[in-house]
């Protein structure tokens, strides 16, 4: 009899299981048709490629923009310094 | 410049090479698809913003209570820096969120505080250029208010209701994101320190021409 009853409770566990698992899922539908991009609300249809490019495109611009202003004004500071050095030694020296 | 500086440059130009490839590799996130690439240059831009407030505020803070001017010009520096990466976070975030979120920006409390951090260090860098006398004190104290900022900044994703990815998207990345993410970071690394010591050495410059005219003067 034992055997029995476990079995039983077993199955209806398992039932249970089941019955609250397919009760979650939302039914699944067949798809009916397929719908071309352009239909889609503006949101669905934007593509990502330009964005991402445009991200990577911003980055790599900044960034080498910034490094040459970086290399122009240490250029520029670098002669001043140079000439200043030079005058300093000049007025020095006579 | 140091020795170690046009090797480290050498590097960071071949990470640079790098990341894309390791980007592009990466899989395609299951919601947001390729936009979601963006991530790998968003994130540790946002880490080089968050961490130039840091070494400002910090070097703002030394400078107003020692007065030592090699924290002044580290400061100065970390600013400008500040402002660069932290353009290079606002930019790329709305191009991401006008995919991901639908809008190119949302008034969120992540957004809004990391644009006034951003604003903080673009006053920081007028009142140096145009405050005349005295500047350097004020925009010091106003880099303890970037400092401030910045723990804001990140946890406020956390605490407050947002659309923006919580803090805790990056400790679960599985590996096949997180390669590609931890090598863009250490790319951002490099490149933070390389651009800070050559913005640092700048103001070294000018400070030395500054004493060479005062030498004249007298």
């Amino acid at each position: 009899m034992k055997p029995f009853l476990l079995l039983l409770v077993v199955l209806m566990s398992c039932g249970a299981a089941g019955t609250a698992v397919h009760a979650q899922q939302p039914p699944l539908q067949p798809q009916e048709e397929f719908v071309p991009i352009d239909q889609l609300p503006p949101q669905d249809q934007l593509p990502a490629a330009p964005l991402l490019v445009a991200a990577y495109c911003f980055i790599v611009l900044a960034l080498f923009g910034y490094l040459l202003s970086l290399a122009r004004r240490l250029t520029t500071v670098q002669r001043e310094l140079e000439r200043l050095e030079g005058d300093v030694k000049r007025s020095g020296g006579a | 410049m140091p020795n170690w500086f046009l090797p480290a440059a050498a590097i960071c130009g071949l990470m640079f090479a790098t990341a894309p490839i390791l980007i592009a590799n990466a899989p395609y996130e299951s919601t947001m698809g390729l936009v979601q690439k963006i991530f790998y240059v968003h994130l540790p831009a946002a880490w080089m913003f968050l961490l130039g407030g840091v070494l400002c505020g910090v070097a703002s803070a030394r400078y107003l209570f020692k007065g030592d001017p090699r924290q002044d010009r580290f400061a100065w520096a970390c600013a400008e820096l500040v402002v660069l990466f932290g353009a290079l976070t606002l930019v790329t975030g709305p191009l991401w969120a006008r995919k991901a979120w639908g809008v190119w920006w949302q008034w969120d409390v992540r957004l809004t505080s990391s644009l006034m951090g951003w604003m903080v260090a673009v006053a920081y860098l007028l009142l140096r250029k145009y405050g005349g006398p005295g500047s350097d004190k004020l925009a010091a104290g106003l880099a303890l208010f970037g400092l401030a900022n910045v723990p804001f900044i990140y946890i406020s994703v956390n605490y407050w209701r947002t659309i923006h990815p919580l803090t805790t998207v990056v400790p679960t990345l599985p590996t096949s994101f997180g390669v590609p993410l931890w090598f863009s970071v250490a790319t951002f690394v490099l490149l933070f320190v390389l651009l800070l010591r050559m913005r640092v050495r700048l103001e070294e410059q000018r400070a030395r021409v500054d004493a060479l005219y005062l030498s004249m003067d007298a």
